[in-house]
């Protein structure tokens, strides 16, 4: 049975200021199932962190607008929510979690309370003070800090240890999505192993579906379910972790760059093969495919018109000359 | 140097993909300016002033206008002769306020170049070499910023006897403290910056590293609080001549008009009500440019 | 200038740089001896803390070193002072990791890559300092269009390509790049990485490559130093690294990079628990005593010397194989 949580339907958002429009995210459409993570990829740039932001209606007010699609959150559309409603649903329903751990916590706060000030807030099953506090410590040893740290101050925790407080914070309500923006980007290798293996943990014991959002396609293999790779506002290959690490299956031209550009840990390579070119200016977006004036397979055709999303049994690729049947 | 073409072609990134928006630092920071409202307001305000202080001179003559009395036409009410009416002396108001310009926008500008001048050596030398030499200069900074401008202007002045000159170094030397520090903290943050570094690691000389590197990217924030000090300048300056520790009389100034005018509050209220809007005016001006230039400066408010 | 195509360049002899902080002496280098051969390059990895940077610095006598000799083509250039030093500025140069804080944001692209050799009178004319730095922008792939824009018009990579011509202009012979790529995206990093190996090549240029990128490290190094809280702890020719690590923390280190590659995914087993200690004050011994698997008594009795484990293969650990 399909346990579906939530699905982007044809999302488009634009950053309009008097100079130019910037075209952020344009026709997105993924589903997330309860339980799963999703991985979405993609270059400094290229939207991932304007999607994320306009699914929790986050989005800078004076100049971010969602032109169209929809975002249905179990069964409820998103878009059509009072701003009341919708604080209801942050960091209740879902929760998101940001790349730097330094500036995300109040410095003059105790973890713990901080921890404990979203359950007030969203306090829906009439929780007394005890139990609260007993839910922070169980939250903090889920984490993997000791309870007793609760009454330290963030500045006595190293940077691992905060970004573990961080997600202590976004999991308080056990949220069914948990939604993290590069998180452990601002770690060392060895302290985002930990918490890496630790948010793998987490998400099998609480079912909780998470959006990670990265640029690094190592932790996408690490430990997601799905992945969505993003260019220039749109997802131009989606499938499971399966279909997309096959190196024997047909790919998007960028998604082949992308593994191309990482150099080998296993093989001696003398020369790297990177994608030539950046990725086209959000202002001012090709008519055809985005990626098209950087692809080594580009047509006549690929200037002029988009292509097609071609779906072979879940693994989507936007382009006109692979993946599957028509 | 023999550096093959042939993989650098594959090198150059394509020329027409991306257009470079062209615009100086400078001009977009005016692009950005005349976007906001209440600079611009500021900006006509300004603009009017300078006009007056700049033809002072084919408005109203000094000799004859601005400073001859009159004991005929004395307090007499805004008229279409007057337009601002005349004050104890038979002096028309208007005439005097478009002179009174000039002094206090030269005042204002004087005082703060210099300010600026002096403050920014002080400030940038200190950032940059630190040490025992920046230990000294901040302790006599704090010395005389411990003590209150006014008292420290009114120290000086005593001192050296009741001028325009002297009024002029009064205020310069209560404003250097002020930018020695403003400088230097600015300066700070960008000695801390990699291409300061860079510069190092090639051998520049430390003179030209504050030239080239440092004044250069500090000029913004200076421009900023320049101008929202010059609103105080003027202001202080119209208080020491309200004390009369300023300009001495005959010569128009506005503070020493408002002194002048203290007595007719009630009977001739618009002896004080012209040279006070003369001065508000003034100074909200150059706060609204000084507010629309931060924000203008500023590149992290894109908008 | 006649470079010798081999032997040493750069040299270092205990190399120690001890900050004043409150509560002790900060550790950031503590003993370091190099070797970097002309026309080789260098990598230095670690974790934040460990000193990389700190060393990179010290070396183009940016920082004065606490302790310890910097030997540059057979002379000691540790003691030089600042006027004795411009000689040697022009063969020394750096890429710094931030593309961003390491160029003038007043200065136009053209002017950032002619200032270097204007100040070091490299041209009589300006003319003739404008054209060279023109001709530098294409040796670094930069399209000609750009001159006259200014770096916050730019993208990550093209500046990081200014900061290369920048370091490339005075002719240098040695080149401290530190983490050139690490705020640049994949497809971007890609591209400088070859840019910085083609240009070695045709340059001999010698390189020390500071990073934290394990997998970056391994692509443009000759030879690879492992460094952690001050101290190398490990030192071989960069493939041996990869197919044998002895040093533990060497072993934690390529265990926690995420592969992209789902046929082994995060084993769990293999992640080395806590987190980096203080560098204030550090105890005698072994620095990675608390959070190694294989620590004893003995490791934190004195200082553990660099052994030679295989040919060029160095390691400062004494319990290896266990």
């Amino acid at each position: 049975m399909p346990r579906e949580l939530m699905s982007i339907e044809n999302l488009s958002v634009i950053y309009k200021t008097d100079l130019e429009t910037v075209r952020a995210v344009n026709g997105v459409s993924i589903t997330l199932e309860k339980g799963k993570t999703l991985g979405i990829v993609g270059e400094t740039g290229a939207g991932k962190t304007t999607l994320a932001l306009s699914l929790m209606r986050l989005l800078p007010k004076a100049t971010g607008r969602i032109t169209e699609g929809r975002v249905i959150l179990q069964d409820q559309d998103l878009y059509k929510l009072s701003e009341i409603e919708m604080k209801s649903i942050r960091g209740n329903l879902v929760s998101m979690i940001f790349q730097d751990p330094m500036t995300s916590l109040n410095p003059i706060m105790k973890v713990g309370d901080q921890i404990a000030e979203s359950l007030i807030l969203h306090n829906d099953e009439k929780l007394t003070k005890e139990q609260i506090s007993a839910r922070v410590e169980e939250t903090l040893t889920l984490v993997g800090i000791p309870p007793f740290r609760k009454n330290d101050y963030p500045h006595q925790f190293s940077g691992g240890m905060k970004q573990r407080v961080v997600i202590a914070i976004a999991l308080a309500c056990k949220p069914q999505l948990l939604i993290a923006d590069e998180p452990t980007t601002a770690l060392d290798v060895t302290i985002q192993a930990q918490v890496l293996s630790m948010m793998a943990d987490l998400k099998e014991a609480l079912d909780t579906a998470m959006i990670m959002i990265t640029h690094d396609i190592g932790i996408v293999a690490q430990i997601c379910d799905y992945v969505a790779v993003m260019y220039a506002g749109e997802i131009i290959e989606y499938g499971t972790i399966q279909d997309i690490f096959d190196h024997s299956r047909e790919h998007h031209p960028y998604t082949v760059g992308l593994f191309g550009s990482i150099p080998d840990l296993k093989h001696k390579t003398r020369r790297l093969s990177p994608i030539d070119g950046l990725m086209p200016d959000p202002t001012m977006l090709p008519r055809g495919c985005a990626f098209s004036p950087r692809c080594p397979k580009c047509e006549p055709l690929c200037k002029d018109q988009k292509p097609p999303d071609r779906d072979n049994n879940g693994h989507r690729i936007r382009c006109y000359f692979v993946g599957g049947a028509q | 140097m023999g550096t093959g073409e042939a993989h650098n072609k594959e090198l150059v990134i394509d020329e027409e993909q991306t257009t470079v928006k062209r615009n100086g630092p400078m001009k977009e920071a005016w692009r950005r300016l005349r976007k906001s409202v209440t600079a611009m307001i500021g900006l006509g305000i300004l603009a009017v002033f300078v006009f007056l202080a700049i033809f002072a001179d084919v408005i109203a003559d000094y000799e004859t206008v601005v400073i001859s009395m009159d004991g005929t036409r004395m307090l007499q009410r805004p008229s279409l002769e007057h337009l601002m009416g005349t004050d104890h002396l038979g002096r028309d108001i208007f005439a005097r306020i478009v002179h009174g310009a000039r002094v206090s926008l030269t005042i204002g500008l004087f005082v703060t170049g210099f300010a600026v001048l002096i403050g920014g050596f002080f400030g940038a030398s200190t950032a940059y070499w630190g040490g025992l030499y920046d230990m000294i200069i901040m302790r006599i900074c704090d010395i005389l910023l411990s003590i209150p401008g006014v008292l420290l202007g009114l120290a000086i002045i005593a001192v050296l006897g009741p001028s325009l000159i002297n009024l002029l170094i009064a205020l310069v030397i209560a404003n250097i403290p002020i930018y020695t520090r403003f400088i230097r903290s600015t300066v700070l943050t960008i000695v801390e910056q990699d291409f300061i570094e860079a510069a190092r690691a090639c051998g520049t000389s430390d003179l030209r590293i504050i030239y080239k590197h440092i004044i250069t990217n500090v000029t913004g924030p200076i421009i900023v609080q320049a101008t929202l000090s010059i609103a105080a300048t003027i202001l202080s300056a119209a208080g020491f001549s309200f004390l009369g520790m300023g300009i001495a009389p005959p010569h128009p100034e506005w503070g020493a008009m408002l002194a002048d005018a203290r007595g007719y509050l009630r009977t001739d209220p618009h002896f004080m009500i012209f040279p006070g809007i003369a001065i508000i005016l003034t100074a909200l001006s150059f706060n609204l440019v000084g507010d629309g230039l931060r924000d203008a400066l500023d590149p992290r408010l894109k908008t | 200038m006649s470079t010798p195509l081999t032997g040493t360049l750069l040299e270092t002899k205990g190399l120690k740089k001890y900050f004043k902080v409150p509560g002790g002496w900060l550790h950031a280098v503590d003993g370091v001896d190099f070797k970097i051969e002309t026309g080789k390059t260098l990598g230095v990895v670690g974790e934040s803390g460990c000193g990389k940077t700190t060393l990179g610095r010290i070396m183009l006598k940016l920082v004065e070193p606490t302790d310890g000799q910097i030997f540059f083509d057979g002379k000691d250039i540790t003691k030089l002072s600042k006027r004795e030093m411009k000689s040697y500025r022009s063969d020394m140069q750096i890429i710094f990791q931030d593309p961003y804080s390491s160029l003038n944001p007043r200065m136009t692209v053209v002017d950032l890559i002619a200032e270097p050799m204007w100040v070091r009178k490299i041209f009589k004319t300006r003319a003739e300092t404008v054209a060279k730095a023109k001709e530098f922008m294409s040796i670094v792939g930069l399209a000609k269009r750009l001159e006259t824009a200014y770096p916050h018009e730019l993208d990550g990579g093209r500046r990081q390509r200014i900061g290369i011509a920048r370091a490339l202009c005075l002719n240098p012979r040695f080149i401290v790049c530190d983490e050139p790529v690490s705020a640049l995206d994949v497809s971007i990093q890609a591209q400088i990485l070859n840019l910085l190996m083609d240009l070695q090549e045709e340059m001999k240029l010698t390189y020390f490559f500071i990073t934290h990128d394990l997998s970056v490290v391994k692509h443009i190094s000759d030879h690879i130093a492992v460094m952690y809280l001050g101290k190398c702890v490990e030192y071989s020719p960069a493939e041996e690294l990869y197919k044998n690590p002895v040093h533990p923390y060497t072993k934690a280190l390529l265990k926690a990079i995420p592969i992209p590659d789902i046929s082994n995914r995060l084993q769990k087993e293999h992640i080395i628990k806590g987190e980096l200690t203080s560098p204030v004050n550090p105890k005698p011994g072994c620095r990675f005593v608390a959070r190694c698997e294989v620590s004893r008594d003995d490791c934190t009795k004195g200082d553990i010397p660099l052994v030679e484990v295989s040919p060029g293969h160095f390691v400062s650990c004494l319990h290896i194989g266990e």
